[in-house]
């Protein structure tokens, strides 16, 4: 009995001894990265950053198109959970995508997908704030840290309300109060304005780091999914954020086009 | 909110900007009936700013002055005509030019810019003496497309120093942000053309001088067709002259166009001090009745109590591209061109 009981407790203190082992290797992230510190003492993920890959025109893996390069696809599990009614929809998003896709008009893309829209962008830190300043349609997000909670909704807002804190050396942001006039790429997954997103980024090098986005729509999803990648800090001399103007662009090309169609009524 | 109402707003707030095409009634401080007494800009500021005691501005570690923080627009009408002006209707009180340098507050056009300036304005299709009835050219920032100098005319900005860089950003006209480089980084490629031209800083002294160049010649700096081209250069400087005053000056310079270099200058105020004030003075000193007379719509809800809003210093999301569509179409059906800039002759 002793016997059996030594050999009980042995198995139990190498399990409990491996435990943690185990632990690091199902963490997504490895902690052995330690950022700089801003002069406030909040990690430092300041400096210009970009994605490397085909998220911009699907989520999921998709095969190349005439001018779309095909696509490993960034969600995890590799197929988003719509519900039945929401799946059909998004069949018929992308069918009509070349006229359907509120990137077409210019319109503020929403959360998250500004942070794949093709382009570069910078963040800006600052005690109670996380400012972003995209190049895409010059676009500002103003992640909250300042112990305000989400204002009371609704409230229907392009880019959502996003409160941001840190756990550990990742902030965390929470973005509520959309509107459901935004998509999440140019293959037509979409949301309703129920969306919730649940944003982390996670510095993993001087060079990198982890992006992921959980979603969670009841009225569209049957349960939260995720998208993960990596953000690069862009490396070349003098990178700047520029200017893309879509609204000027667009604006041009549709007042020399008698037949535009742009100038009558928008149906929402 | 519904979006209707959302876009509904925000079509409010750039009819205040769209004078060009339909009478505009406002309620609130951006009404200016017609005995307003003339807003004053380069002129007043030029003699104000020399009686002000020497100042030593307030420094960051990395011993540039410290400018940082929320910033008002030049207040008034914005830049309805930046040139001095009279009174033209609720949203467009007289004004003081905003050019400090010629001495006669003009734009020193050329004659065939002159030419140009006079065509385009009268088809402006806003009621300014010498329109012909015609509508020509709408301005760009009743599109809600920005432009340099007259972000830094017509709303809020925050500034934001970095090492090697100062941002700007303007959040309550739509979105706009500039991040210029202080690092002695030289000006990008000469076929890169944008509607923000192309920023670099440096300190000289306590002010921060901006060289704008690579602009593509498509905005104007008013709403009433004052021009730049491809070729300007602008040069801004930024210098404290008081706790609460940026002195903020924009030389402009084009001799495709222009007949010398010109300048216009102006205080950027602290938010929350002078331009409020500014405002609420002129709106008390006319009567009720003249305010009515003139389409103010008094408001006679009664007052909400004052809670501590912990929001207040907070920025939210003013779109003005997504709900400007309405305001985009009347542009279009009432025969406004386009505004692709001009050529000036070699």
């Amino acid at each position: 009995m002793k016997r059996y009981l030594a050999g009980f407790v042995l198995g139990l203190a190498s399990i409990l001894a491996l435990a943690p082992i185990t632990g690091v290797g199902q963490t997504a992230t490895p902690a052995a990265y330690t950022p700089p510190r801003t002069p406030d003492g909040q990690p430092d993920l300041q400096g210009v950053w970009q994605v490397m890959n085909t998220a911009a025109e699907d989520l999921e893996a998709h095969n190349g198109r005439l001018g779309v390069p095909a696509g490993q696809g960034v969600v995890e599990g590799g197929v988003i959970p719509y519900r039945p009614e929401a799946l059909a929809k998004r069949k018929e998003n992308f069918e009509k995508r070349a006229t359907a896709d509120p990137e077409n008009g210019c319109l503020l893309p929403g959360v998250p997908r500004i942070t794949y829209t093709p382009g570069p962008f910078q963040i800006v830190q600052q005690a109670d704030r996380v400012t972003i300043l995209y190049e895409y349609r010059n676009a500002i997000r103003y992640l909250y840290m300042n112990g305000n909670p989400h204002p009371k909704g609704p409230i229907d807002w392009w880019m959502g309300d996003s409160r941001a804190r840190w756990e550990g050396n990742t902030l965390v942001v929470d973005v509520v109060h959309f509107n459901d006039q935004t998509w999440f790429d140019r293959a037509g997954n979409f949301h309703s304005e129920d969306l919730h997103v649940v944003e982390r980024y996670t510095p993993l090098s001087p060079y990198h780091m982890q992006y992921e986005a959980t979603i969670e729509d009841p009225k569209t999803f049957t349960r939260p999914w995720k998208i993960s990648m990596p953000l690069y800090r862009r490396q070349e001399k003098d990178v700047e954020v520029l200017e893309y103007a879509c609204p000027a662009y667009l604006l041009e090309r549709e007042w020399a086009n008698p037949t535009s169609t742009y100038f009558q009524p928008w149906d929402f | 909110m519904s979006h209707r109402l959302v876009a509904a707003l925000t079509a409010l707030v750039i009819a205040l900007a769209l004078w060009a095409v339909m009478p505009v009634r406002v309620s609130g401080q951006a009404f200016w009936p017609k005995s307003t007494p003339k807003i004053p800009m380069a002129p007043t500021w030029v003699r104000q700013k020399a009686q002000l005691p020497p100042f030593t501005p307030p420094r960051l570690a990395d011993g540039h002055p410290n400018l940082q923080g929320a910033w008002d627009g030049a207040g008034g009408d914005g830049a309805a005509d930046i040139e001095d002006h009279e009174w033209l209707d609720a949203t467009t009180p007289s004004q003081e030019t905003f050019i400090s340098d010629p001495a006669d507050g003009k734009v020193p056009y050329t004659p065939w810019a002159m030419a140009k300036h006079l065509e385009i304005r009268k088809g402006l299709g806003r009621g300014w003496p010498g329109e012909q009835g015609e509508r020509t050219h709408g301005a760009t920032r009743s599109l809600c497309l920005n432009t340099v100098p007259r972000i830094n005319v017509d709303g809020g900005q925050e500034i934001i120093q970095r090492p090697g860089q100062v941002i700007i950003i303007s959040s309550d006209v739509g979105n706009f942000h500039r991040i210029i480089p202080t690092d002695g980084r030289p000006h990008i490629g000469p076929n890169a053309r944008f509607w923000f031209g192309n920023s670099r800083g440096r300190w000289e002294g306590d002010t921060l001088v901006v060289e704008i160049t690579n602009l593509n010649g498509r905005g104007w700096f008013d709403t009433a067709g004052n021009f730049y081209t491809e070729n300007t250069k602008m040069t801004e400087r930024w210098r404290l002259v008081d706790p609460n005053i940026i002195d903020y000056s924009v030389t402009i310079e084009d001799p495709t166009i222009y007949t010398r270099p010109w300048t216009m200058n102006f205080p950027k105020r602290r938010e929350g001090t002078d331009n409020r004030r500014l405002r609420a003075a002129a709106f008390a000193a006319v009567s009720a009745e003249e305010r009515r007379a003139s389409g103010y719509v008094e408001n006679t809800a009664p007052a909400r109590p004052r809670e501590p809003n912990p929001y207040a210093k907070e920025v939210w999301e003013e779109p003005c591209f997504e709900g400007n569509h309405e305001n985009t179409i009347t542009q279009h059906e009432s025969g406004f061109k386009w505004y692709s800039g001009v050529t000036p002759p070699k």
